[in-house]
């Protein structure tokens, strides 16, 4: 055994995870995620998709349950279409031309909405599918972003980053697979503007940013591979003429793999400000180097030498969002998610990251923390639970690393028979569609018109 | 201490609105405070009504501090201040001590825009965004804010704005953000347009000077690569700089991994397979072992060209 390896192996702590996720569906969640008021649908999301992936869903709840949150989601949507991700800005019956505005169809809020209804088993048979995938082309921008809501005089708000643009492409695929042009009187978003907008966000150094030319970020990095996936314009060998997005796939697949990391704690990352030995010569700079350089000794590296992999059996490696950032939980996702949307899973080691996120990062209580000590939170116990799944740990249902739910899920949603319709998979060819180059047939539009 | 509505007599004439949940199965159902859930009953009453007034003001400034990540707030706040011709300099007044409490918060950096645009003056941004990095010297929303400043007020040749930049990248040589944004200036300020000989020349030596002065450092290493790249000169430009820190002769002496993950790409390119395959088993097994699958696939590449030639 190599020196310093944990005596006992790591282990995904099932039952407490279970009872983790439990109470976070079936108990209030405390006062400080008051924060989060606007983005219950996305904790929500994450609460029963984790559950899931623990293969504990059917479990947890009873029929009735089931039929109350799909209610609740519903009760979310509004009456022209898309929904909010929380009842705070429901006015009820108050609700009228002049204020609907401050209570608009919401980019995340829909996406989440349409993955819990799948994961519940829903048919979507209730959700204004046409009035979304019509709303859609208006939460994009001239330049091909999306935005999170349209806003007075057809505004759209929010940030012009790839987030938007994984959850409108998302949607997009949910509700009419990849099928490109419009459908029935229903346009197409401009996808190869989006496409165009995502190659203009592509950092020097392959990472890929919030807009041109600022700083490469591993969340921008993941929403924008995701959504290349979902439009089916990721990177290929060949040309085939369709504007792809990763446009210098060698450089992003090194920045990815540049985001494992040695700084794992605060402590690790205290760097040489200002110190006199931080020098070429004295080799004392950097903390990730550091430590390789002195770890093995010449026995400990003769006695690696055959061994082609993991010669050092590095314990625990950690994944940041940046260059010299410090580990961070959900950066696991961020930056290994990507990989395996892209087919490069396999240029990382996924055993070390494994052991610090079972040794480091998940708590006692279930759930995993942001750093290592931290109280768990949704967030980061979903984003660890779902790494460990694309990594296939024992026990966990395996997942779709783009959408965040079980392929079980997926193919749930993959089976509906409007969707099966739009797509032409029921042998009922969607001729009409294939000759008239972009006209659905009625039944294909016809099944995109629900609710 | 909390502060409440259904007693002041300044709200008197609003009957609040009750969040409605639905069903008996909410999801993510939050235990708000009294505090919050009744602030939230007033914001729905008067955006239902289309209030705008320097009450309103108030309520939002209160809801804010208890969740400034509700976005419709903003964009409530931001009408509000523009129907009743609010001072948007006492606006940017109270948003500073705003954003120092909520350094992680995204809205308040989009309202920040939205109000400094109007004011079309960058007057005293630079001190407040020197406070925030302060706190915190790489928050991405900082950074970000900072080049929409430098794109909305052309700020690109300010050389005050370049010297800024060193000043960053002085205090903290591993600061990408810092790089980046010398990045933004020199190569994003042309849009990516050539640059001329002479700021590639110096582009190339800043950056020299700064791997000197830390060779683990990626962040340097990267922004060399990136301007060579884009002057569209060969790799092996770089041969001799590598080699100062990584000559596989003396592998007792390697300074760097970048060195030895550059000298690779230069021996790859300059069709020395072997010797580009020892570059890379070095960074597998000795000096970057934790990316060792990424290293070795990076050799298997190598294979493949071979068998392709
Ligand atoms: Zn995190």
């Amino acid at each position: 055994m190599a020196p310093g390896l944990p005596a006992e192996e790591s282990k995904l702590n099932y039952a407490a995870h279970i009872r983790y996720w439990r109470r976070n569906l079936k108990t209030f969640l405390p006062h400080h995620y008051t924060g989060n008021d606007s983005n219950r649908m996305m904790l929500a999301l994450f609460i029963l998709s984790a559950l899931d992936i623990l293969g504990d869903l059917q479990g947890a709840l009873s029929a009735e349950e089931r039929q109350g949150y799909i209610d609740w989601v519903y009760h979310c949507q509004l009456p022209e279409g898309g929904f909010r991700p929380s009842p705070a800005t429901d006015f009820g019956p108050a609700r009228n031309d002049e204020n609907k505005v401050w209570d608009p169809a919401h980019v995340p809020a829909t996406f989440f909405a349409l993955l819990i209804l799948t994961i519940l088993g829903d048919d979507l048979e209730r959700v204004k599918r046409r009035a979304i995938l019509a709303w859609l082309r208006t939460v994009q921008r001239p330049d091909g972003s999306f935005g999170e809501t349209v806003g007075e005089g057809g505004r759209v708000e929010g940030g012009n980053d790839s987030r938007f643009g994984y959850m409108a492409t998302a949607i997009r695929w949910i509700l009419r697979g990849n099928i490109e042009g419009p459908l029935g009187r229903v346009p197409d978003i401009d996808v190869d503007n989006f496409i165009d907008c995502i190659r203009k966000a592509e950092t020097y150094d392959g990472g890929l940013s919030e807009s041109p030319y600022h700083e490469g970020h591993a969340g921008f990095a993941c929403c924008a591979v995701h959504a290349l996936s979902f439009l089916d314009r990721l990177p290929v060998d060949k040309p085939d003429g369709r504007l792809r997005g990763i446009t210098n796939l060698p450089l992003t697949l090194h920045w990815l793999a540049s985001r494992q990391t040695l700084t794992l704690d605060d402590e690790d990352s205290i760097d040489t400000l200002g110190d006199e030995s931080d020098s070429a010569a004295t080799c004392h700079d950097a903390h990730s180097f550091l430590k390789l350089g002195s770890y093995p000794s010449s026995a400990g590296e003769q006695s690696f030498k055959d061994q082609p992999t993991s010669h050092f059996e590095l314990q625990w490696v950690g994944v940041n969002g940046r260059p010299n950032k410090i580990g961070d939980t959900c950066y696991s996702y961020w930056a290994c998610a990507p990989l395996k949307v892209l087919g490069y899973l396999d240029i990382v080691d996924g055993k070390p990251i494994r052991r610090w996120l079972l040794d480091r990062m998940q708590h006692l209580v279930g759930g995993f923390g942001k750093l290592p000590g931290d109280h768990p939170d949704i967030y980061h116990s979903f984003l660890g639970l779902v790494v460990l799944s694309i990594f296939g740990e024992t026990g966990l249902q395996d997942v779709d690393a783009a959408l965040c739910i079980t392929n079980r899920a997926k193919r749930q949603l993959e089976s509906l028979p409007w969707r099966r319709k739009i797509l032409g998979l029921d042998g009922v060819q969607n001729s009409d569609w294939a000759q008239d180059g972009g006209i659905a047939s009625v039944a294909g539009y016809a099944s995109i018109s629900g609710g | 201490m909390p502060k409440y509505y259904h007693d002041d007599p300044a709200w008197s004439d609003i009957d609040p609105l009750p969040q409605d949940d639905g069903t008996l199965h909410p999801l993510a159902a939050i235990a708000y405070t009294e505090e919050y859930s009744e602030a939230m009953g007033y914001l729905r009453a008067v955006m239902a009504k289309n209030e705008f007034s320097e009450r309103v003001l108030g309520l939002t400034e209160h809801i804010i501090s208890m969740n400034p990540a509700h976005y419709t707030v903003w964009l409530y706040r931001a009408k509000t201040l523009s129907q009743i011709n609010a001072s948007l300099r006492d606006e940017i007044a109270w948003l500073n001590p705003t954003a120092l409490k909520h350094l992680k918060n995204y809205q308040i950096w989009h309202h920040r825009q939205t109000i400094i645009d109007a004011l079309d003056s960058p007057d005293g941004e630079a001190d407040f965004i020197a406070t925030m990095l302060e706190q915190d010297a790489k928050n991405y929303h900082v950074w970000s804010y900072r080049q929409w400043l430098v794109k909305r007020f052309g700020l690109f040749d300010d050389e005050e704005e370049l010297r800024w930049t060193e000043s960053m990248i002085e205090s903290d040589v591993r600061n990408n953000s810092a790089w980046n944004h010398r990045w933004f200036l020199v190569v994003g300020g042309r849009d990516g347009q050539a640059i001329g000989e002479d700021v590639v020349a110096r582009e190339i030596d800043y950056a020299k000077r700064a791997v000197r002065k830390a060779p683990q450092n990626q962040c340097p290493w990267n922004y060399l690569k990136g301007i060579v790249r884009h002057a569209q000169l060969p790799i092996s430009t770089l041969k001799d700089f590598a080699l100062e820190f990584a000559d596989m002769r003396r592998p007792d002496d390697i300074y760097s991994s970048h060195a030895l993950d550059l000298l690779a790409d230069i021996y790859a390119e300059q069709e020395s397979k072997e010797e580009a395959e020892r570059a890379l088993h070095l960074l597998a097994t000795r000096f970057d072992p934790i990316r060792a699958h990424y290293w070795n696939y990076r050799k298997s590449l190598l294979e493949q060209a071979g068998t392709a030639a």
